[in-house]
């Protein structure tokens, strides 16, 4: 089960609205290598995973991808206060503005809705946790991205902490993916089916 | 930086305290019995548990579980992290 903390992992105080520098964010709420995804994905994959240390890794990354999901939903909400209808029309924030208004939505920046068809969970240890690793990896991309396109110190600060977690899960699944292939016997030497066909 | 008081120089505290733990736990989910991991924990567990005791008692619940149970439910008497101010 989880428990709610009223807090923030990491600060988020921005001073200016910026609807759009928030269209571009929303990226990493709902897109295809989000924070909500990222959660979907570790919270479902570790069931099967074969260790309790490779499901602990899962469940506490997971887990910490939720308070990202949380940080990022605070910088949408703070980029999108007190806007005028002259604001909305000129930011393009209009797009997202006749569905949502300024509500909190889970999108990709394309304004494809979130979608579980971004990630996977195969029930193979070493099928996911691959995926894991390019998942983290994509996600340091899309925060690189953002920090190309946005100026605003109090924006980029948060920003750069989320890319720095990015590189951490990275490492944290490369030791969980070793401990796994380190389980392997000799019939699964090239890491074939090590969940499945026992 | 802008200036912070002193409901939010704890804030910060315990958000550090409170990252140290998330990132010695993810350590130590892959180095369990890794001796300096586990001192490392511990020291920060410590410190934590206090400055969370401290922010509740002066500025209200962080867990629902802190909240005053006094005439009123504390924790609808304090803003949500997501306010400009409260992080």
């Amino acid at each position: 089960m989880w428990q709610y903390e009223k807090k923030l992992q990491y600060p988020v105080n921005i001073k200016n609205p910026n609807p759009a520098l928030a269209k571009v964010i929303v990226s990493q709420l709902g897109g295809p290598d989000g924070e909500l995804g990222a959660a979907l994905r570790y919270l479902n994959q570790r069931y099967s995973a074969p260790c309790r240390e490779v499901q602990a890794v899962l469940s506490d990354i997971g887990t910490e991808e939720l308070s990202h999901m949380e940080m990022i939903g605070t910088i949408l909400y703070q980029l999108t206060r007190n806007l005028s209808m002259k604001e909305i029309k000129e930011s393009g924030f209009d797009v997202y503005f006749v569905d949502h208004t300024t509500g909190v939505y889970p999108i990709a920046a394309s304004g494809v809705p979130f979608t579980a068809a971004t990630f996977q969970s195969t029930g193979d240890a070493i099928a996911d946790l691959n995926e894991d690793l390019a998942a983290e990896q994509k996600a340091r991309v899309t925060y690189d991205n953002i920090l190309r396109l946005a100026d605003d110190p109090d924006v980029r600060d948060p920003i750069k902490f989320l890319r720095a977690r990015e590189i951490v899960h990275f490492q944290r699944f490369g030791e969980a993916q070793r401990m796994v292939q380190e389980m392997l016997d000799s019939k699964n030497f090239y890491a074939f089916n090590p969940s499945f066909d026992k | 930086m802008p200036l912070l008081n002193d409901k939010q120089k704890l804030m910060r505290k315990i958000q550090q305290a409170s990252f140290a733990l998330v990132e010695a736990n993810l350590y130590l989910d892959s180095h369990p019995t890794c001796p300096y991991g586990l001192k490392y924990y511990a020291q920060h567990k410590k410190e934590h548990e206090q400055l969370m005791d401290e922010y509740a008692e002066k500025y209200g619940p962080i867990r629902a579980e802190q909240s005053s149970t006094e005439e009123k439910w504390g924790w609808v008497t304090t803003p949500f992290p997501w306010e400009r101010g409260e992080s």
